[in-house]
């Protein structure tokens, strides 16, 4: 390397100076603008990506059916760079911009917890796609839910297990982070409220290289049905392929990771037969189909929740602006509380007080390394 | 009892993997008095050219070859880009560029391969054997395998080669070494080569269990940090005890204790010894010449 | 803990005629502008929380600046640190209902007692066991952070942080946290110029060095790096109640990380750098979107850039600047001192200043040192001689006490310094120069030799002030006839004057005793010339020397008595003259036939 310090020094001072060009000219036209803060950048950014398709997708429909309050709506995307800090910058970003009306979220909850307060500060409605329950029940009005949340993947995991595989002693395994943490609870407490409280309740921290003392545990517990929220699919494989080689083959169901495409490669053959819930499920009705065919012809990749919570969040939000009949923050969230019975990708939205959407999820089973819709089971409160 | 022994196999199993990596750590240590934090990134950076080579339809022992030889290069790159230029400097400036070039490797990976984690096929088509009450997984057993050999190697090497005492006579006093018409940087050169290899060839052995992802590297290159400071810093026989004692307890400690602090029994242990007995098990504590 | 307090700046002794704070007033003035600015402007929410992390992570970066910066001690914890003060007061306000300002103090506190507590479990070991640990202690708090939910609430963190009642808006908060931003900045900044500040320099630069001159380094390693720890927390505290939101995942190692490289991008030895640092940071990112649509790209690059800093720009942008500035500065000659230096050894014990008794020292088989006695008479110039490896450098090394004695006793003008470590021996009187010279090499002469003036229980300090020190350094440098280049850095120096400086640095503290370690080894015959005549007027205020060297010339002249060591074993003692003639001295000098 022949470079000097001197040399060294005008690189960096010449790399500082370019991008500050100014960025964004805002257009100001006669449209309606609503914020989106996805992961353009860091670990997530290809599902950012898709999230950005389902909402493009969505405003798409909505514009070509006449717009919002006859006016074309405008996405504005700003990047959450899949981190906490991020997602708060970013946000505070798009909140300054007082043209726009609403806000579409995070899919991860912690993200959520993060904007939360701000939300709460600005006082208009944001779209969410972070399962955790606790998120629409600690007082914040402005949150609007496109996924169902995991107290409703917990009761369908233990409602099928119980009910359609007659299981009644099992252990329920989950990350310790926030997702796994709120999946384990929900799944602990639905089983308590179905009369078979779980036999085994064990957490591990995520990037665990080795499995081993947590199957013992499960075989010494003489479970015969065992749930499980997995946040990576790398771990997930590890545990499947240890839980097969020490002989445990009792039902599974698990949270939606143990039927994405990376973890049926990852664990192979050692998911056959096992059960996962999907919020998404391209089969499970007509809108999900639909939706599925058009974000297959634009992304040419097969859809996901990644994709179908955006898409929901902006196609029930026109609906809800345009029920309204107005952008005021209040009437707006008023009319998407009413929404009852709309067809989506994700399910058919039934907005309860708290700006949950949905209230069921879908079961889908692996057929020897293909995912089949089994069926959906849904939940009146 | 059956509990005992699984544990114990697995907790020996991973713990080969920690001594496979604490021993690429302290060949480097001994040599240049410097921590290479980014010997994580060897083991990581090794499994995805062993990924590449496979999916390019090589034969597995090929690429097995091939991918050796990338992490020799990388060794060879390693040393000139990162530690040859600081050598005159103190230890300071040395780690944090390793820790430079340790989020530069797993970042270009990540870069290049996108954040999947992949597959790499194990050596055997057997995935293991049940023995009694006690599953022995195949790759496992290839890993305790090779860390055994390669502590018979490196003791044959080191003690009876010319170049294995060139090496430890570099290591041991640099100013001598030179005297002695020993090529010092020629010697670090190969130091970096073989350290990389090892690393490289515990990556490539652990990839079929752990799969192959960008934090394989990271999680295990702590943990193995932890067992050379427990066997002693600086010496290959405390670095392989020092890696299977930590697999055991942290095995154990999961059983036992807590799943879900797992991770922390490395680092308690490590602080322990840290506070009570830092010379680790084997070492000397040797003070600084005046 | 003993971070003393009473070495932070506020008590920085005036050395101007000046006051400090009117001398400063400029510094004040400008930060008052910059904290009305923060209160007054009106910014976006974005500009807003950008401006507050800025504040608030620069706060726990001026923190590696002294732990890193002046101590030369690594912190890879810094994030872990930072995370005890966003949690107390997240916690703190949210769960407990307490005080915002209470739980401000219980962070930073709790910060400061985990970071002493680490730093007196490891920082008596190398540099890698303490990076090793800092990373250990940040993955059990980010563990503990996960999972102890009844505590953290885990990984869904903390939300509806409190502020406190003065600074509800988020405007006047991050006005009180850029006015915090000043005081801890003028704090750091004036950190190098007090005595905890010298040492930590000194043991930065010389750890050996900062010991045998008076400095206790392992306290003073434990202090830098519980500043930093207090620091990191405070600036959590700040940051937890400017975003009303933690958790976990921004305190995790890989934040660490970040923290280092503020600092090391900016500059490590200063605050300024530390701010620019903090600054581009986080402001990089932001420009450098575009790299980031490939996931991994830019922290690639970032990683890169690391490397390309350590190598091309050790001191940073800031150090770099500063560099580039020093060369437009006009040297300040000094003018030499007036007075001359008083030598006053202390005269508390009998005839002999040092007395060893069965003096040993083995390593492991190896005696280097077996039964050695000598007898060091007040006032005298006595020489300890021997050929190579007869144990000469390892005696004076157990001597200051840089070895363990394995048995033996070593009394200094009576008192019995046999197991006190060298700061403590410095203390007791004793003085040393080192065969290869072991000076502070960041800092100017004048600074070198007022470490040395600082000894603990140097009388001829007064009080201890600062215009006492450098009036004192400066009669010691004058002494060695350089006074005029006192404010010039050791480096500018050659070989010959660098040794007079340590030489100088002893001086300044006046000790009992002066063991001068082969002080003419390396000098040319003129500087040898200039040696003696030092040594002379030396001897000639009365203190005593104990030298080593291999100038049989330089040594028959100027000691009056000789012990002569062969083989670790005392073979001869007595008077010059009769000892060089002694038969077994001959044999051990030329070989016996």
């Amino acid at each position: 390397m022949k470079l000097t310090r001197r040399e060294f020094a005008a690189g960096i001072a010449a790399g500082l100076a370019a991008p500050t060009v100014v960025t964004s000219a805002r257009a100001q036209s006669a449209t309606i603008k609503i914020g989106m803060c996805a992961p353009v950048t860091g670990p997530a950014a290809e599902s950012g990506g898709y999230a950005i398709k389902g909402a493009k997708l969505a405003l798409e429909a909505v514009n070509k059916a006449g717009g919002i309050l006859g006016k074309q709506a405008e996405l504005i995307i700003e990047d959450d760079q899949t981190t906490n800090p991020g997602i708060v910058l970013a946000f505070s970003k798009l909140a300054a911009q007082t043209d726009i009306v609403a806000f579409l979220g995070s899919i991860r909850s912690t993200q959520v917890h993060a904007i939360s307060p701000d939300v709460m500060k600005l006082g208009k409605p944001v779209m969410i796609g972070g399962t955790d329950p606790t998120l629409t029940h600690m007082g914040n009005q402005w949150l609007f839910r496109f996924r169902p949340n995991d107290s409703y993947s917990g009761r369908v995991i233990a409602d099928y297990g119980v009910n359609v595989l007659g299981k009644k002693k099992w252990a329920v395994l989950h990350s310790t982070d926030a997702f796994g943490t709120a999946g384990g609870k929900a799944l602990s407490s639905a089983l308590e409220k179905l009369g078979a409280p779980s036999v085994l309740d064990q957490g591990y921290a995520n990037q665990s290289q080795d499995f081993t003392p947590v199957v013992l545990a499960i075989k010494q517990s003489g479970a015969d049905i065992l749930g499980s929220y997995f946040t990576f699919e790398n771990d997930l494989g590890i545990f499947a392929r240890q839980l097969r080689q020490l002989g445990v083959n009792i039902p599974w169901v698990g949270s939606p990771s143990i039927v994405n495409i990376t973890a049926l490669k990852l664990a192979g053959p050692a998911l056959y037969g096992t059960y996962g819930v999907a919020d998404y499920a391209e089969e499970s009705s007509e809108g999900s189909k639909a939706f599925g065919k058009a974000y297959r012809e634009l992304a040419k990749v097969a859809p996901d929740n990644q994709s179908s919570w955006p898409y929901d969040a902006v196609t029930v939000l026109a609906a809800g602006i345009n029920k309204a009949g107005t952008t005021d923050p209040v009437k707006v969230r008023e009319a998407i509380l009413s929404i009852k019975k709309f067809p989506g990708a994700e399910g058919e939205y039934n907005f309860d007080q708290n700006g949950d959407g949905l209230h069921g999820y879908n079961i889908v089973r692996n057929e020897k390394g293909t995912i089949v819709f089994d069926k959906h089971i849904e939940f009146n409160d | 009892m059956d509990l005992v022994l699984q544990l114990l196999f697995t907790g020996i199993g991973i713990g080969a993997v920690y001594a496979l990596v604490a021993l690429g750590f302290v060949l480097i240590f001994r040599a240049t008095n410097v921590v290479n934090f980014a010997q994580g990134e060897f083991s990581m950076v090794a499994a995805y050219l062993m990924v590449v080579c496979v999916e390019m339809g090589l034969p597995y022992w090929l690429s097995f070859v091939l991918a050796l030889v990338g992490m020799a290069l990388l060794g060879v790159i390693f040393n000139l880009g990162v530690y040859y230029p600081l050598r005159h400097r103190t230890y300071l400036p040395v780690i944090i560029a390793t820790i430079g070039a340790s989020i530069l490797l797993a970042n270009s990976v990540l870069a290049i391969y996108g954040p999947q984690p992949q597959v790499l096929q194990g050596w055997f088509e057997t995935p293991g054997i049940q023995l009694g009450p006690v599953y022995l997984d195949s790759q496992y057993l290839l890993i305790i395998a090779v860390t055994i050999a390669l502590v018979i190697f490196n003791y044959w090497f080191f003690e009876h080669t010319m170049l294995g005492k060139k090496l430890q006579a570099t290591s041991q006093d640099k100013e001598m070494a030179s005297l002695l018409g020993i090529s010092v940087s020629t010697m670090i050169m190969i130091t970096f080569i073989y350290s990389a290899v090892l690393g490289g060839l515990a990556g490539i052995l652990v990839a079929p269990i752990l799969f192959v992802s960008i934090q394989m590297g990271s999680t295990i290159a702590l943990k193995a940090f932890a067992a050379t400071i427990i066997g002693g810093f600086g010496d290959v026989a405390g670095a392989i005890i020092g890696g299977l004692a930590l697999g055991v307890i942290e095995t154990f400690g999961a059983a036992y204790v807590s799943v879900p602090y797992k991770d922390g029994f490395a680092f308690l242990v490590l602080v322990a010894f840290l506070v009570f007995r830092p010379q680790g098990i084997f070492g000397e504590r040797v003070a600084e010449k005046a | 803990m003993s971070v003393g307090s009473d070495n932070m700046p506020a008590t920085a002794p005036a050395v101007s005629t000046r006051p400090a704070f009117v001398r400063h007033a400029p510094y004040f003035i400008a930060a008052a502008i910059v904290v009305a600015l923060a209160a007054s402007m009106q910014f976006d929410g974005y500009v807003l929380n950008i401006l507050m992390q800025a504040t608030t992570f620069s706060i726990a970066v001026f923190g590696l600046s002294v732990v890193l910066g002046l101590c030369g001690q690594i912190n890879l914890a810094q994030a872990a640190f930072f995370g005890f003060g966003a949690y107390a007061v997240g916690i703190g306000t949210t769960d407990l209902q307490m005080n915002y300002w209470l739980c401000l103090v219980a962070g930073c506190l709790a910060a400061l007692a985990a970071g002493a507590f680490l730093g007196m479990s490891t920082l008596r070991l190398g540099g890698h066991y303490l990076a090793m640990v800092t990373i250990s202690f940040q993955q059990i708090v980010t563990l503990v952070m996960i999972n102890a939910i009844w505590l953290t609430h885990g990984p869904d963190g903390v939300s509806r942080i409190g502020r406190p009642a003065l600074f509800t808006t988020s405007q006047g908060y991050l006005a009180f946290c850029v006015a915090m931003l000043a005081i801890v900045g003028y704090l750091v900044w004036h950190l190098p110029d007090t005595k905890l500040g010298r040492a930590m320099r000194a043991v930065r630069d010389n750890e050996l060095a900062a010991g045998v001159n008076g400095i206790d380094v392992f306290r003073t390693k434990v202090s830098a790096f519980a500043i930093c720890a207090a620091l990191g927390g405070l600036a959590g505290g700040l940051f937890a109640g400017g975003f009303a939101y933690v958790s976990p995942d921004q305190f995790s190692f890989a934040e660490s990380i970040v923290f280092l490289t503020m600092s090391l991008l900016g500059g490590v030895a200063s605050p300024i750098g530390s701010a620019i640092g903090t600054g581009l940071l986080i402001l990089i990112p932001e420009w450098l979107r575009f790299l980031k649509s490939v996931p991994g790209l830019y922290l690639a690059i970032y990683g890169l850039f690391v490397i390309l800093i350590i190598r091309f720009m050790p001191d940073g942008i800031w150090g770099f600047v500063a560099a580039a500035l020093d060369k437009w500065r006009t040297k300040i000659k000094t003018s030499p001192a007036t007075k001359t230096l008083q030598l006053k050894p202390a005269m508390v014990g009998g005839d002999i200043v040092l007395e060893v008794q069965g003096l040993a020292k083995h390593f492991g088989g190896l005696k280097a040192v077996d039964n050695v006695d000598i007898a060091v008479r007040r006032g005298g110039v006595h020489a300890l001689i021997g050929p190579n490896g007869s144990g000469k450098t390892t005696t004076l090394n157990v001597l200051s006490g840089l070895y363990k004695a394995t048995s033996g006793r070593i009394l200094l003008d009576g008192v019995d310094i046999t197991t006190m470590p060298p700061h403590q021996r410095t203390a007791a009187g004793l003085g040393r120069t080192f065969q290869n010279i072991r000076l502070f090499r960041s800092m100017t002469a004048l600074e070198n030799v007022e470490i040395g003036a600082e000894r603990p229980g140097n009388t001829m300090i007064g009080a201890g002030g600062g215009a006492a020190l450098t009036e004192r350094a400066m009669e010691a440098l004058t002494f060695v006839g350089l006074g005029s280049r006192a404010n010039e850095p050791i480096t500018s120096f050659s070989y010959g004057h660098q040794r007079l400086i340590e030489i100088a640095r002893a001086l300044a503290s006046n000790p009992t005793l002066l063991l001068l370690d082969e002080p003419a080894a390396g000098l040319n015959s003129t500087e040898k010339l200039e040696l003696h005549e030092l040594l002379k007027r030396i001897a000639a205020q009365g203190l005593t020397i104990l030298i080593i060297d291999h100038d049989m010339t330089l040594v028959s002249e100027a000691a009056q008595h000789i012990t002569v060591l062969n083989f670790g074993r005392r073979i001869a003692d007595g008077e010059s003259m009769a000892v060089l003639r002694h038969p077994d001295v001959v044999s051990a000098y030329l070989g016996s036939e």
